[in-house]
């Protein structure tokens, strides 16, 4: 008899939660980040993923020990650590006399390597290094993206997406107005990161909308873009794969024309005219004496 | 905080009829120099605009509090550092400032006394972290109510026991105890064997139950799969594939007393094959007899002939004495000679000439070969005469 292989139901009410979070799902869990360090690192590196762990801390794990992990070499070992604590993103720092500060920040998709950019850290200013208050955790930071490079270029596209990704947090259906505390700013200029740290202050503009002010709160950094591995078009796309439940579903007999009216078709049923009220004349009604030919005239 | 020329900023209506009213009082009172002083820079401060110009207008995405900023980068703030800071800072204020503007548009729900900016759903598609999550496959017994139209009926979870006179579950929690508590004693049935244990039996059947739902659970996820499964019950391991099947079909038909000489066929199935009676091996007669004897004979003159050689080839056992002696030769040259560079050692061994000639010397033995004769004799003397030459 062929050996059936052996399918193990969780034990505990715990473990099957667990298993449930895990699985795929129609709306997703937020993102949660790994954060690694590589064979060897720098100050400046290991100060810059500390730091990157504090911007998500609710949504990521941050491991101290060194890993012998070259991503752009092997991303084997990589895919299993994502694998073993369920995250998608991962954010790598490594050093060497080849490429000296080096950070590589990354996602999966299914557990395996979707797009991945090697950034090379050129000046850096830690959280720590800029004195002042900083912004409570968890707040939605706003993302400023500037640089007409993130539009024009593919793979400069895709590093936003990425940054995007990474930096976005919760989906969120509701704010509070005066909650808005946190910015981060990505500028692309011919090949270098710019990635700063704002604080909002809100100012008097006599109207309802107040005047933004920023204040900067670090981490500030500037980088090269290094060696980069997106994924191909067509994985892209499967990833970003819409499920068809959550898709809006289309509403029947609206369009709107080329003003952009509204309009509506209203489908109706047949209209019964044999039953017809139309208005009462006397010469139509049809009683006893109208049957006579003779009646039609002498009533008149 | 300051900012850059660049950015126009307009003076709203409201804020301009301020200022007017600001210098009015400074008119009015001209003691009070300082103090209005103080007040007119904080109504300074006050009137900075909340608008945002751009040549290309913002990209927003308020799902992600995302602004997208496109326009062409001033490179000459690029060569003081100091200046860059400031120009970043004022770049992300604008940005900023138009999420800002866009959300305080975005309608509102308070709460606690706090308001909220109900945030639409993000318009940049971002990839998903795992793929789309596929239905779950039905089972064979949803399947089948499915087709029958069976709905599932809520039943109770409790039943009223008339022995124990209670409320009993009728699974999970408190089942055991109560069916614990219910048999303490067992009846014998009927015609059973009075020495059997009951609750043995009972106890095993038990088991048997739930190794057959775990069996049947097992084959519902093997055919979600689409993993074969063998079938409950008994399996013969020895007709695996259909060849056997067959063999095994027609051997049965054949095996009746009449040997399928009355078996009928069936619809569509094809016609015994004519029973192949084996070939007989005949085996070599016995030595006793005569015949076994001269068979016998025969048999071994024809191995001996196998095995008998033709007559010595001079030519060729020569040749073999040569290469060997030319090889054991090399191989003792070579033990010293190999070590360090061929220069050195006194440069090629053998020449491509002599390669050459040592192929012909091996087509003139070719040729040889085919003619046996006094060509033959002769070419083996060349080739004797070659070796010596060799040896020296």
């Amino acid at each position: 008899m062929v050996k059936l292989q052996r399918v193990v139901k969780p034990r505990t009410h715990k473990a099957k939660l667990a298993l449930e979070n895990r699985e795929p799902k129609l709306i997703e869990n937020t993102k949660t980040a790994l954060f690694l360090h590589g064979h060897n690192t720098s100050e400046l590196t290991r100060r810059c993923l500390k730091d990157l762990f504090a911007l998500k801390r609710n949504f990521a794990k941050h491991m101290h020990q060194k890993n012998k992990i070259m991503p752009f070499e092997d991303i084997v070992p990589l895919e299993k650590f994502a694998q073993q604590y369920d995250s998608s993103l991962f954010g790598l720092i490594n050093h060497s006399k080849k490429r000296p500060h080096n950070l590589i920040l990354g996602r999966m998709f299914d557990y395996h390597l979707l797009d991945m950019v090697e950034l090379g850290l050129e000046q850096y200013k830690s959280l720590t290094d800029i004195p002042g208050t900083k912004v409570s955790v968890g707040t939605k930071c706003c993302l400023v993206f500037c640089g007409p490079d993130f539009e024009s270029d593919e793979k400069y596209k895709r590093l936003k997406s990425l940054l995007l990704d990474f930096f976005r947090g919760v989906e969120a259906t509701s704010l509070r107005l005066q909650g808005f505390e946190h910015a981060l700013f990505f500028f692309l200029n011919e090949g270098k990161l710019y990635i700063r740290s704002y604080k909002i202050l809100f100012r008097k503009s006599g109207m309802r909308k107040p005047r933004v002010e920023l204040m900067e709160i670090g981490p500030s950094s500037t980088m090269t873009i290094r060696r980069t591995k997106f994924a191909s078009k067509d994985l892209f796309k499967r990833a970003c794969k819409e499920p068809k439940k959550l898709q809006p579903k289309k509403k029947k007999n609206i369009s709107k024309n080329a003003l952009g009216t509204k309009l509506g078709r209203v489908h109706m049923t047949k209209q019964d005219i044999d039953n017809l009220q139309t208005r009462k004349v006397r010469a139509l009604k049809s009683d006893k004496k109208s049957k006579s030919p003779a009646g039609v005239g002498t009533d008149l | 905080m300051g900012h850059s020329a660049s950015n126009q900023h307009k003076i709203s209506v409201k804020e301009n009829r301020k200022k007017k009213h600001l210098y009015f009082g400074i008119m009015a009172l001209d003691e009070n120099m300082d103090k209005i002083r103080e007040i007119i820079a904080s109504a300074e401060e006050e009137i900075k605009s909340i608008e945002v110009e751009k040549d290309i207008p913002l990209e927003l995405d308020l799902g992600n509090l995302l602004v997208t900023d496109i326009n062409e980068i001033d490179k000459g703030k690029f060569s003081d550092e100091n200046e860059v800071e400031e120009y970043l800072k004022n770049l992300a204020r604008d940005g900023v400032q138009s999420i800002l503007n866009a959300v305080y548009e975005l309608p509102t729900d308070t709460i606690d006394n706090n308001i909220y900016a109900l945030i639409p759903k993000p318009t940049t598609r971002l990839p998903r972290e795992k793929p789309v999550p596929k239905p779950k496959p039905l089972t064979k017994w949803e399947q089948y109510a499915k087709e029958k139209g069976i709905k599932k009926t809520k039943k109770p979870t409790k039943i009223w026991d008339e022995i124990l006179k209670e409320w009993v579950p009728k699974y999970g929690y408190l089942k055991a105890a109560a069916e614990r508590k219910k048999n303490w004693v067992l009846e014998v049935p009927e015609n059973a064997d009075p020495f059997e244990d009951q609750f043995r039996k009972m106890s095993e059947k038990k088991k048997e139950r739930i190794a057959r739902n775990e069996y049947q659970r097992l084959s519902n996820i093997a055919r979600a799969k689409n993993v074969k499964v063998p079938k409950l019950g008994v399996t013969s391991e020895t007709m695996k594939s259909k060849f056997e099947m067959k063999t095994a079909l027609e051997q049965t038909r054949l095996s009746t007393a009449s040997l399928g000489k009355f078996q009928k066929t069936l619809q569509k199935e094809k016609p015994l094959p004519e029973r192949k009676r084996g070939e007989k091996r005949k085996l070599p007669a016995t030595n006793n007899s005569f015949a076994g004897i001269e068979q016998e004979r025969k048999r071994s003159l024809k191995i001996l002939s196998k095995m008998k050689k033709s007559e010595l080839d001079y030519e060729m056992a020569v040749n073999k004495q040569i290469k060997m002696e030319n090889v054991q030769m090399s191989h003792t040259g070579k033990k010293n000679a190999n070590s360090g560079r061929r220069s050195k050692r006194g440069g090629r061994q053998r020449g491509k000439s002599e390669y050459k000639a040592l192929s012909k010397g091996l087509s003139q033995k070719i040729k040889s070969k085919g003619s046996k004769g006094s060509k033959a004799s002769k070419g083996s003397k060349g080739k004797q005469s070659g070796g010596k030459r060799k040896r020296k």
